[in-house]
């Protein structure tokens, strides 16, 4: 799930629909190729900033979206140029305020269902085939998955969808638990509510709604009970060491567009958590533009078509298939 | 894979010319490739673009193409110009290779071809320049030509090759793995066959030979480690073959790699997780280059 508004521009990391959508498009009119609007070198600085303190990248060919998300923030403290709001952003005394604003632009909570289809086909087509088979091998039958900083709620009912819609298929005979937590009360409350517009519910199939939802009001629609009931919701602050500890045992840790808010140190301390609580060949899913360069070392950087993950494996022994 | 096999593909592959009608300026476009591009004349391409009226519209049609801003270009010299040697030998290759292979014989869709061999010229290149490897222009080079056995088997196998990649489709798997089963011999073996044949330099055949498998090189030189790399990052990012392949790598892990990391300690050092996201934002220009030169290119070509 990377940052807001960035998905509408198809192709980026985009599921393959939206990539041959992407390609359509640019058959149809190469003049809609954006120009390098972004010319200002300042904003390379500030995209570089933005990297260095939070782990999000925007690539060049994307950085009108930077200019775009900035501009909000520049006509606020009154910045002109790029350059004059790379101050705001360096040496003023409330650049860490400034910073977390900027990153809100970025972020901007519109997350939805069904977001990154890559993320749930490589969960479909090779990281849960990995999983089933190694523990059955162990006899066991049962598998754990953590939605860290769930906010309100769209990332795991998307997992609890896409696992139950598996256990007629691959997951025949398993059963699985979903972990969602977050630090925000309201979120929360939100996300145990389960209640959705149109917005949140834009990319899921009419069959799934029928199959997951009950009609709330004549604009919304609630997850049903079923669907509720595979997701235990709980208040978690991820820098709380001593939660952390207890959250062992998990296959796969999602955690997209949480860490960006955290310093190094304690972005380090998540982390390392996180990987001592997945097990041997778990994966961790973070959103689309973060990255764990220099931030973590232990984890095996895994592609995957549309999408990348980390994997607690050995070296060379992530991933899998042959290519 | 059987010896008889490979050879009579030799004698094929060595007949190749007289079989289809190669256009007038393939073999000095051969030349061009083979030489290093610092020797190239800048006079021979205008020459060589300028000798086929569609080719040399194609070029003044692209520099004057929103991609490259819409200048107001109007000699075929000026267009050359314009899009820079590299881009220009690219389009020369694959106008030339879109004649020599009748329609009927492409088993892959063209564009999907010339967007796998452009996208991984291009990401092996940026590659090449963010470890330091000395040559980037070579890197775009081998990165262009490494998958040229799939235009051999196209050409010389299509009903078999057709299989390969129907089966590969289905099965969401690597063709070369399919073309073992079905064929006897992958497309690797027959690009090096044609790499040889047109007499590219040995390192172009080896990319040819070794881009799925740098092992069965006795000692896989870094261009050929770059290429696998850029293949397989070409392929987890919907500029593959065209068709949905199952795939999970960890490319630290791959032989490739290693072997890379030896001769370019910067790859060590290396944050893949951005520059597979620069990959991301540069894939629709890379999609929209060859749309533009290869998309309208099919007519230009076939008339
Ligand atoms: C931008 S939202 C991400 C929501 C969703 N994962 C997505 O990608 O769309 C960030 C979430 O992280 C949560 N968060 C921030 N700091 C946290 C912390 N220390 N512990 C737990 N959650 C935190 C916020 O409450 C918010 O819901
Ligand atoms: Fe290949
Ligand atoms: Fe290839």
């Amino acid at each position: 799930m990377s940052a807001g508004r960035q998905e509408p521009h198809a192709g980026k990391q985009g599921p393959a629909k939206d990539t041959t959508m992407a390609i359509e498009a640019a058959k149809a009119m190469p003049t809609a190729i954006p120009e390098p609007v972004s010319s200002d070198p300042a904003y390379l600085k500030i995209r570089d900033l933005i990297y260095r303190m939070s782990g999000i990248y925007q690539p060049e060919e994307k950085l009108y979206l930077l200019v775009s998300r900035s501009a909000r923030r520049m006509s606020v403290v009154g910045a002109k140029t790029a350059s004059e709001y790379l101050e705001h952003l360096t040496l003023r005394g409330n650049r860490d305020a400034e910073l977390r604003l900027l990153l809100n632009e970025i972020t901007i909570g519109e997350t939805y269902m069904f977001r990154s289809p890559p993320h749930l086909e490589a969960l479909r087509n090779v990281i849960l085939p990995q999983i089933v088979q190694a523990k059955s091998a162990m006899g066991f039958k049962r598998l754990r998955f953590w939605n860290a900083g769930c906010s309100t709620g769209e990332e795991p009912y998307t997992l609890a969808m896409f696992l139950l819609e598996e256990s007629e298929k691959l997951l025949a005979g398993w059963s699985f638990d979903i972990l969602a937590t977050d630090l925000n009360d309201n979120s929360l409350e939100a996300a145990k509510a389960g209640i959705y517009g149109e917005y949140a519910l834009r990319n899921t199939s009419e069959l799934l709604r029928r199959k997951y939802f009950k009609v709330h009001d004549e604009k919304r629609l609630q997850v049903t009970d079923q669907l509720k009931s595979q997701i235990r919701f709980d208040r978690v602050n991820l820098s709380d060491d001593s939660k952390m500890v207890f959250l062992k045992g998990m296959d796969v840790i999602f955690c997209c567009n949480v860490l960006i808010y955290f310093d190094l140190a304690s972005k380090r301390r998540v982390v390392q958590h996180f990987y001592s609580n997945l097990l041997p060949n778990g994966y961790l899913f973070l959103g689309h533009a973060e990255s764990l360069f220099q931030v973590d070392d232990t984890f095996r950087l895994v592609h995957f078509p549309g999408a990348t993950a980390y994997c607690k494996a050995l070296a060379g022994a992530a991933g899998g298939g042959k290519k | 894979m059987t010896a008889q096999k490979l050879e009579k593909l030799q004698e094929q592959v060595k007949k190749l010319d007289s079989i289809s009608t190669a256009p007038v300026i393939l073999q000095p476009l051969l030349e061009i490739l083979r030489m290093p591009a610092e020797k190239i004349s800048f006079d021979k391409v205008v020459e060589l673009v300028s000798y086929d009226g569609a080719i040399a519209a194609q070029c003044l049609r692209m520099a004057n193409s929103p991609l490259f801003g819409c200048r107001e270009v109007e000699t075929v010299r000026a267009a050359v110009m314009a899009l820079g040697l590299q881009r220009v030998r690219s389009m020369l290759f694959g106008l030339c290779i879109n004649r020599v292979i009748p329609k009927d014989k492409w088993v892959f869709e063209p564009v999907a071809f010339w967007r796998h061999s452009l996208g991984c010229a291009l990401v092996t290149q940026r590659m090449a320049q963010r470890i330091g490897y000395a040559e980037p222009e070579k890197a775009y080079l081998g990165g262009l030509l490494h998958d040229l056995g799939i235009l051999v088997n196209s050409l010389l196998c299509t009903k078999d090759f057709r299989k390969c990649l129907q089966s590969a489709t289905e099965q969401r798997r690597a063709l070369h793995l399919c073309e073992e089963e079905i064929l006897g011999f992958t497309h690797c073996e027959s690009g090096k066959m044609l790499a040889e044949h047109w007499g590219l330099p040995r390192d172009l055949s080896d990319v040819a030979y070794g881009h799925h498998n740098v092992e069965l090189l006795p000692a896989p030189q870094p261009l050929v480690c770059l290429v696998h790399l850029g293949d397989l990052l070409c392929r987890v990012r919907y500029l593959g073959y065209g068709y949905d392949e199952i795939m999970g790598m960890e490319l630290g892990g791959e032989l490739a790699w290693q072997t890379l990391a030896k001769t370019h300690p910067a790859l060590a050092d290396m944050d893949l997780a951005r520059f597979t996201m620069d990959i991301d934002g540069a894939m629709e220009q890379i999609v929209a280059t060859v749309d533009a030169v290869f998309g309208t290119a099919q007519s230009a070509a076939s008339k």
